[in-house]
């Protein structure tokens, strides 16, 4: 059964391929949450403070690349290029929303230094070692991933020291932090397993994973751009 | 089956930390936020007891004032137009006129000087004419007794700095007016006001004998230290500048915009 057949679910329920199935399925289930996400991010565009008005941004470029990466996926058999540019799309975003986070220029020099070092490794690593045309970018998203968990135990220190008076539950800051450090953790355990599952053949387990990850982040993510609020919102 | 086991432990081991973590941090917030407010209230308290304070000082000072007006001025005047009547019975048709027309003019001087006095006993002058008018109707007091020459400049667009804040800022300009006087034997007295965007000058200046800023430290320098406290009540900066024999330059700096150190702003 080819993905991209007319008829590929019913093809599929047919032939009594249940994993293909949900893993179809799973991925439309986050299509669908990037698509909400980037909307409701859109929707309250004007009432957003400067970081989330950024983050609202990265959602709608995240679900632009996820669309692109289905159709290559199903035109050309080949999403490596789109996942090399998600990966540092990504990561600029994320770290731009850290940059109008942190208070501190001591902080902020170092979101910029790391975006630079980054994207400099990004364009050497696309044609040296993991070729954008071919290979999947793990060489970036290591790296990123530590970065994020950095820059989120960071505001999580910065939310300590300087407390505000909002229920933190209603701040966004926290929410978005909270997401980073769910998705740079878990999607880094998940990428040091990846060879693990492989060897065992348990190819849809790091599907359900991945998209668990993905989805849960996004949930998280959705809520701090529907909870943030310009005028209260202290770090810009 | 056993790597099935130990996976599912590893990922829930995993995710049960972060979930951890996230809950100890929240945990930890509010704590800090519990403690903020704690301090703020603390704060507050202070706050409004050093404004009571203020305010105690500054209607002890108008009414000794008004007091030294009535004194000086209105009971003196007043005597001499109970003396003129006194001289009115005089059979001369002329002198009688004279002295009764020097009678009502002393008596309007009076009126005038009694009116002034009430406008001053008045405490929330502040509050309806503002800190320029308030500082700039004391000036004018002051040049009027003749004791010193006191100058207003302002400079700027006048935006209103909060009740209370320019109370605090009147009380300090009192308060530098008197050492002047008290103190450094003082003939002038300069007042600039600076409104620039985000950023309130008040300049207090006076010619007196001045002080060397390490003994006033060591000795009778609580005005001083009145002043620089009351600043930084109010979230100012206080910068107190004088050598002996060159008067005394009192700066105060504000951001009018910054209200983090001012708990009723």
């Amino acid at each position: 059964m080819k993905k991209g057949d007319r008829f590929f679910f019913r093809n599929a329920y047919l032939a009594g391929d249940f994993k293909t199935l949900s893993v179809a399925l799973i991925v439309i289930i986050y299509l669908l949450l990037l698509l909400s996400v980037s909307i409701a991010g859109m929707l309250r565009y004007q009432q957003l403070g400067p970081p989330m008005r950024v983050l609202a941004w990265s959602v709608v470029l995240v679900f632009t690349c996820n669309v692109l990466n289905k159709l290559f996926s199903v035109w050309y058999h080949n999403n490596a290029p789109i996942l090399h540019i998600e990966s540092i799309i990504e990561f600029i975003f994320y770290s731009w929303v850290y940059y109008r986070l942190f208070k501190g220029r001591f902080l902020k020099v170092l979101v910029l230094v790391s975006i630079f070092v980054i994207t400099a490794f990004f364009c050497f690593n696309a044609v040296v070692w993991q070729p954008i045309g071919s290979v999947f970018p793990t060489n970036i998203y290591l790296p990123t991933l530590s970065l994020f968990t950095i820059f989120s135990l960071l505001l999580f220190r910065q939310m300590l020291l300087y407390p505000l008076k909002v229920n933190i539950v209603k701040q966004s800051a926290f929410w978005f932090n909270t997401a980073m450090l769910f998705y740079a953790t878990t999607m880094f355990f998940n990428l040091g397993m990846t060879n693990y599952y492989s060897q065992h053949r348990w190819d849809n387990y790091i599907y359900y994973f991945w998209y668990f990850i993905l989805c849960g982040f996004h949930v998280m993510i959705g809520i701090a751009l529907m909870t943030d609020r310009k005028e209260t919102q202290p770090y810009t | 089956m056993e790597k099935v086991k130990s996976l599912v432990y590893l990922t829930a081991g995993l995710f049960t930390l972060i979930i951890g973590f996230v809950v100890y941090f929240v945990v930890l917030y509010r704590n800090r936020q519990l403690k903020n407010k704690q301090q703020r209230e603390k704060q507050k308290s202070v706050f409004r007891q050093e404004l009571l304070k203020t305010r105690i000082e500054m209607q002890d000072q108008t009414l000794s004032r008004v007091s030294r007006e009535i004194h000086d001025n209105i009971t003196q005047v007043l005597s001499f137009v109970k003396l003129n009547l006194a001289l009115v019975n005089t059979p001369d048709e002329q002198q009688r006129t004279e002295k009764i027309a020097e009678s009502r003019e002393l008596v309007s001087q009076a009126i005038n000087d009694l009116r002034d006095l009430s406008k001053s006993l008045s405490h929330d002058h502040i509050s309806r004419h503002g800190l320029v008018k308030t500082i700039e109707a004391e000036a004018a007091r002051l040049n009027k007794s003749g004791i010193i020459r006191a100058s207003v400049i302002t400079e700027g667009n006048i935006i209103p700095l909060g009740e209370q804040r320019e109370l605090v800022l009147f009380r300090i300009f009192q308060e530098s007016i008197n050492n002047a006087l008290k103190h450094a034997a003082a003939k002038e007295f300069k007042i600039l006001l600076q409104y620039i965007p985000e950023m309130f000058n008040l300049t207090l200046e006076d010619n007196g004998s001045g002080f060397s800023p390490a003994e006033a430290d060591k000795g009778e320098g609580s005005g001083l230290k009145n002043i620089e406290n009351r600043a930084a009540l109010i979230g100012a900066a206080a910068v107190i500048n004088s050598a002996p024999g060159k008067g005394c330059q009192i700066k105060i700096s504000l951001n009018p915009l910054n209200k983090d150190h001012y708990p009723d702003g």
